[in-house]
């Protein structure tokens, strides 16, 4: 029950793992998410581990990574799919079962390009597709947080896939949805322009908030307009700025308040996956430890999406409704 | 996500309906509940409809930090705290059921659940005292939020999943 559960719907997904088949016959070497030259760039400069701890904050504690009760980054975290359950990997620097030998470029690769070690390509319940437009600066801060963090020996567990050929899935999927990000080199400093390469990059809240497609990528033309199909079967809520179903009756200090100690303006509290973004992990920082000033930059920007009217309901409810 | 069959003929329409309606109620494992306006009259509806009062309130209190005007806050935080005296009341035994968000807890851990409620009065009488006095509303707004959470998050159960 972590954020990144990818929507459920049934029957279409023969269609889908019959697609990406046909995809892998085309598929080459050919890649998606960041380019290898930026993340090279990126690893390049030293990064700074407390300026990484609030990258991290801003990820909402990355906490598909880490096990209810802890410890901060050991993975194995169940993740259930319409395509498998996945388990999230162990990210601390223990040497054998970790990222400890990895190099910083080899960690660049797996978090904006998808690219793990040997070489195969990621399942996408790692959003690497929407962390490929992580800011250099932000990503070799981060890669030293986590080199800070203390190594924990734990095997990762291996992916119960419900695909033929699991990595040449992986593979087209990369080629056929993850686009081609250009990451900038710094992050935007301030601004409705920082606000929206948080929520794209680095808190990727629409990981969560945006409806998924029968590929199980996202929808753009239903950016942040919510879902039924969230993590654990939660309702995840339109928060583009329709007054009726969406954010649009908040104010930007409604939206901090949510971002940083979870409250909504009725002083209800938000639960499930949003109340582990907001609160993080076992200890691990998350959007409650960010700096005021961030959040602040991610609500203005909230204000400015585009409003979509979607009113969001479990299946079963709309299907008595339709039946009236 | 559970989906119905469609019926395509009259005669089992009425059992699809049928079915339907009984998707909505046992979807996400039993805990579904409805808008108000489809809860059985009893306590689950009184007392759902007593938070919806207080959240109300609550919102009340927020627009009156915004515009300034803390001496809206007053009537809205007594009311709050006089719907919390009340509140702990209306749990009868037997009142649990899926249509409810009520934790068993709330039964099993009587003294706690009223020690809460407790506390959040005592906070929204402080926020009222805040109000009145000019004092610190958005302080007097994170205890009393900080009470809700604490009672939701040990005898509320999540909407959905979890």
């Amino acid at each position: 029950m972590r954020p990144l559960a990818h929507r459920r719907r049934r029957g279409s997904r023969r269609v889908a793992a019959l697609a990406l088949c046909a995809a892998c016959a085309c598929v080459s070497a050919c890649g998606g998410g960041a380019d290898a030259g930026d993340d090279a760039r990126a690893v390049a400069l030293r990064g700074d581990a407390s300026r990484g701890e609030r990258v991290l904050a801003l990820a909402g504690g990355c906490g598909c990574h880490t096990p209810e009760k802890g410890p901060v980054g050991a993975g194995g975290v169940a993740i259930e799919t319409p395509f498998g359950t996945f388990y999230s990997t162990n990210v601390t620097p223990d040497e054998e079962t970790g990222i400890g030998a990895w190099s910083d470029l080899e960690i660049a690769r797996a978090i904006r390009g998808g690219e793990l070690r040997d070489g195969s390509v990621e399942a996408p319940v790692m959003p690497y597709p929407e962390y490929a437009g992580m800011a250099d600066d932000d990503l070799r801060d981060l890669i030293a947080y986590l080199r800070s963090l203390p190594p924990v020996r734990r095997e990762n567990r291996a992916h119960q896939v419900d695909l033929p050929l699991p990595r040449l899935a992986f593979r087209a999927w990369r080629m056929l949805f993850a686009g081609h990000a250009r990451p900038p080199e710094t992050a935007p400093r301030d601004g409705v322009a920082r606000g929206r390469y948080l929520t794209d990059h680095v808190g990727i809240c629409g990981d969560c908030h945006t409806p998924r497609d029968r590929f199980g990528a996202l929808e753009r033309a239903m950016y942040l307009a919510g879902t039924p199909f969230g993590p654990g079967g939660e309702l995840v809520p339109n928060i583009t700025s329709d007054r009726e179903t969406g954010i649009g009756g908040w104010d930007v200090g409604d939206l901090v308040n949510l971002l940083q100690i979870g409250m909504k303006p009725d002083f209800d509290n938000v639960q499930g996956s949003m109340a582990e973004v907001v609160d993080g992990v076992a200890g691990a920082p998350g959007l409650g430890k960010a700096p005021e000033e961030d959040l602040r930059a991610i609500a203005e920007y909230l204000k400015t999406v585009p409003p979509i009217h979607h009113r969001v309901v479990r299946e079963a409810t709309k299907e008595k409704e339709e039946d009236r | 996500m559970i989906r119905s069959k469609r019926a395509t003929s009259a005669a089992p329409r009425a059992a699809a309906i049928g079915l339907a309606a009984l998707l909505a109620l046992s979807a996400a494992g039993g805990a579904a509940w409805a808008d108000d306006k489809d809860l059985p009259p009893g306590p689950i509806h009184d007392r759902h409809e007593l938070m919806e009062e207080v959240g109300d309130h609550a919102k009340a209190i927020g627009d009156a930090a915004k515009a300034g005007k803390p001496a809206d806050a007053v009537k809205p935080a007594e009311e709050i705290a006089a719907a919390l005296e009340k509140f702990p009341t209306m749990f009868p035994a037997g009142s649990e059921s899926p249509l409810s968000r009520a934790k068993p807890e709330i039964w099993t851990q009587k003294a706690e659940f009223d020690d809460m409620a407790k506390k959040g009065r005592e906070a929204a009488l402080a926020l009222a005292a805040a109000a009145k006095s000019g004092g610190d509303l958005k302080a007097a707004s994170g205890k009393m939020f900080q009470t809700c959470k604490g009672c939701h998050e040990h005898f509320r159960k999540p909407e959905e999943g979890e």
